[in-house]
C-alpha cells in the first residue's frame, strides 16, 4: 500500500520543486510510473483474497481494479489538462497538479481502507478537491451553481451514513471490513431499522447517482474542467458502487424486500436518462447523462446481490470508467477547437480530423457495449441476473440497451458525419498528445478483453 | 533544491487577485446542465492558438504539449515511452505472467482434458451417481 501512497505523496514536492520548463513531463512520467507500480496489487496469492494487509489498509479483488483505475487516471488527467492550463501562471499550474494528486491520495485511502469509518472520512474528503476543481477551474459562471449542487447533494446524502455507521459500531463493536463480513445476520424488524438500512445506502445511491438524485451530476460534469469530468466519471462515481458492495452484506435480511423500489428506480433511470440523451444538444451533458444510465445498471446489479450481478457491476464500473473518460477527452478536443459544447455547432468533423473520428468511433462503440468489449460482458451479466430475478426487468433493460445504442450512434453521427459547417474555417489539426490520451484510455479497455478475471472481483 | 521553496510564498497573493473576468454573474442558468453558449471567460484569442499565427507555423512538428519546441518533443517522448512502452507493454507482460491464482486456469484445462477423454471412451461426462450411493449413510425414518 505504502509503495504507492508514498510515491503519490512525493508527487506534490516533485510538482513544486521541478523547474517550470519541465513541470509537465516530470509529473507525467512520475504518475505513469506510479500507475505501473500499482499493477503489482493485481498479484493476489492469498487464500482469503485480502492482500497488502497492514493495520489500516488492505486490498482484495473488489478494490484492486478500482485502485489501479484510480492510479491510471492521474497521468491521463495530467495529459488532458496540459493544453488548457498553458495560459495560467506557473504556480497555478502547480496548484492544479497538486489538487489532482491530492484527489488520488484520498481515493487510494478510500478504496484501500479496511475500516468503514476510514472509508467514510476519505469518501467525504474527496469532495473537497473535486469541489475546488469544479468551482475554481470550471469555464463558466454556472460552475458555482454546479459546485453547490454537487456539495449539498452528496453531503446531505452521506450524513445519515455517518449516523448509521456509528449505530453499527455500537451494536457490533467493530467497523472493520475484515471482521464484519463474518458477523451473523442481525435481527432488523423495527421501523427505525428500516431507516437505518436506507441511511446506510443513501450516500452511495446519491453518489452513483441513482435516477432521481442525479441532478448534481450533469451540472458538475458540464461545468468541471476536463480533468474534473474525467475523474468524476471514471472514479468518483465508482466510490458509490464500491461502498454499496461493501456495506450490503451487513444489511442482509432487510435488503431482499427493501431494495425492490430502488432496483426499479435504477432501471427506470436507464430508460429516462437514455431518452434525455436522445434529445441532448450539449455534448458533455449527453456523456454525463449516459453515465447516469450506465450507473443505473450498476445499481441494479449490486442490489440484486447475486455473484453474477456483483461481478457484472464491477466490470461495468471499470469498463465505463475508461469509456466515459475517453468520451470526455474527445469532447474536450472538440471544445478546445470550437469553444462550444453544442453539438450542432461542430458537425462533420470527419472531414477535418479523420483520425479523431476513428477514436470517436471506437469510444462510441464501447459506450454502446459492442462485443467483445468488457462493457458488453458486464451488461449481459447484469441483465441476466436481473432477468433471473424477474422476467419483467427485461422490458426495462432491453429498452435501455436499445436506447443506449441509439444515443451513442446519434452522438457519433452528429459530431462526425455530414458536411462541415461553413463557420468552421480554422481547425487545428489533432495533436499527438490527444491521440496518446485516447489511446491510453482505449488500449487498456481492449486489453481487458484478454484477461477479464482481473476485474471479476470476488467471483474470480 | 531548497532555494526553490520561496515559490510557495509567491503563489498565494496571486491566487487572491483574480482578474475581474472570473467574477460571476447572477443570471439564471438555462436548463439542468446550464448554458451551452460560448462564453467570454476564455483567454483572449492571441493566447489560445486561435489567433492569427497558428502554433504549427512556429513549430511544424508541434505535438500539443508545449510552445517550446524542445520541451514539446521531449514531453511527447516521455508520454509515449512511459505510457505505451513502460506502462502498457511492461505492465501488460507482468499481468500476463501473473501466477494462476487458486489454480483456476489449471482446473479449467484439466476439466477440458477429462471431457475429451470421456467423450472418446463414450462415457457420460459425469456419472449420475457422483458419490457412491452405498457409501452415503442416511438417517432412518425413526431418527428423523
Amino acid at each position: 500500500m505504502l509503495k504507492i501512497l508514498i510515491p503519490t505523496l512525493m508527487l506534490i514536492p516533485t510538482t513544486w520543486l521541478t523547474s517550470a520548463k519541465w513541470l509537465w513531463p516530470t509529473t507525467l512520467a512520475h504518475s505513469l510510473l506510479i500507475a505501473l507500480a500499482s499493477l503489482s496489487w493485481l498479484k493476489n496469492l492469498s487464500e482469503t483474497g485480502w492482500t497488502s494487509l497492514n493495520l489500516y489498509m488492505a486490498t482484495d479483488p473488489l478494490s484492486t481494479p478500482l485502485l489501479v483505475l484510480t492510479c491510471w487516471l492521474l497521468p491521463l488527467m495530467i495529459l488532458a489538462s496540459q493544453n488548457h492550463t498553458t495560459t495560467e501562471p506557473i504556480n497555478r499550474q502547480r496548484m492544479y497538479i497538486t489538487l489532482l494528486t491530492s484527489l488520488q491520495i484520498f481515493l487510494i485511502l478510500a478504496f484501500g481502507a479496511t475500516e468503514m469509518i476510514m472509508f467514510y472520512v476519505m469518501f467525504e474528503a474527496t469532495l473537497i478537491p473535486t469541489l475546488f476543481l469544479i468551482t475554481r477551474w470550471g469555464n463558466q459562471a454556472e460552475r458555482l451553481n454546479a459546485g453547490t449542487y454537487f456539495l449539498f447533494y452528496t453531503l446531505a446524502g452521506s450524513l445519515p451514513l455517518l449516523v448509521a455507521l456509528l449505530l453499527l459500531q455500537n451494536s457490533t463493536g467493530t467497523l472493520s471490513l475484515l471482521t464484519l463480513q463474518f458477523s451473523g445476520p442481525t435481527i432488523l424488524t423495527s421501523f427505525a431499522d428500516k431507516l437505518w438500512w436506507a441511511g446506510c445506502l443513501l450516500a452511495f445511491l446519491v453518489k452513483m447517482p441513482l435516477y432521481g438524485v442525479h441532478l448534481w451530476l450533469p451540472k458538475a460534469h458540464v461545468e468541471a474542467p476536463i480533468a474534473g469530468s474525467m475523474v468524476l466519471a471514471a472514479v468518483l462515481l465508482k466510490l458509490g458502487g464500491y461502498g454499496m458492495m461493501r456495506i450490503l452484506p451487513m444489511l442482509e435480511p432487510l435488503t431482499k424486500e427493501l431494495s425492490y423500489p430502488f432496483i426499479i428506480f435504477a432501471l427506470w433511470g436507464v430508460i429516462m436518462t437514455g431518452s434525455i440523451c436522445l434529445r441532448q444538444t450539449d455534448l458533455k451533458s449527453l456523456i454525463a447523462y449516459s453515465s447516469v444510465g450506465h450507473m443505473g445498471l450498476v445499481v441494479g446489479g449490486i442490489l440484486i446481490q447475486t455473484p453474477w450481478g456483483l461481478t457484472g457491476a464491477l466490470i461495468l464500473m471499470i469498463a465505463h470508467g475508461l469509456t466515459s473518460s475517453a468520451l470526455f477527452c474527445l469532447a474536450n478536443t472538440n471544445y478546445e477547437r470550437t469553444h462550444s459544447r453544442t453539438m450542432a455547432l461542430a458537425r462533420g468533423l470527419q472531414m477535418a480530423l479523420p483520425l479523431m473520428t476513428t477514436w470517436w468511433f471506437i469510444a462510441s462503440l464501447a459506450n454502446l457495449a459492442l462485443p467483445p468489449l468488457p462493457n458488453l460482458m458486464a451488461e449481459l451479466m447484469i441483465i441476466t441476473s436481473l432477468f433471473n430475478w424477474s422476467w419483467w426487468t427485461l422490458a426495462l433493460t432491453g429498452t435501455g440497451t436499445l436506447i443506449t445504442a441509439g444515443y451513442s450512434l446519434y452522438m457519433f453521427l452528429m459530431t462526425q458525419r455530414g458536411p462541415l459547417p461553413t463557420h468552421i474555417i480554422a481547425l487545428e489539426p489533432s495533436h499527438s498528445r490527444e491521440h496518446l490520451l485516447v489511446a491510453l484510455h482505449l488500449l487498456p479497455l481492449i486489453l481487458l478483453i484478454l484477461k477479464p478475471e482481473l476485474i471479476w472481483g470476488w467471483t474470480a | 533544491m531548497l532555494s526553490r521553496l520561496p515559490r510557495f510564498g509567491r503563489t498565494f497573493p496571486r491566487l487572491l487577485s483574480d482578474p475581474p473576468a472570473r467574477f460571476v454573474s447572477q443570471s439564471k442558468p438555462i436548463g439542468a446542465a446550464g448554458s451551452t453558449a460560448v462564453t467570454e471567460l476564455h483567454p483572449g484569442a492571441e493566447q489560445t492558438g486561435h489567433g492569427e499565427v497558428s502554433r504549427y507555423v512556429k513549430n511544424p512538428d508541434y505535438h500539443g504539449f508545449s510552445s517550446d519546441p524542445e520541451v514539446d518533443v521531449w514531453n511527447m517522448r516521455v508520454g509515449f515511452f512511459f505510457g505505451i512502452s513502460v506502462a502498457l507493454v511492461i505492465g501488460g507482460t507482468f499481468i500476463h505472467y501473473l501466477p494462476d491464482h487458486g489454480m483456476r486456469q489449471w482446473a479449467r484445462r484439466e476439466a477440458e482434458r477429462v471431457i475429451q477423454l470421456r467423450e472418446m471412451k463414450n462415457l457420460p461426462l459425469i456419472d449420475e451417481n457422483y458419490y457412491d450411493p452405498n457409501k452415503i449413510v442416511l438417517a432412518t425414518a425413526e431418527e428423523v
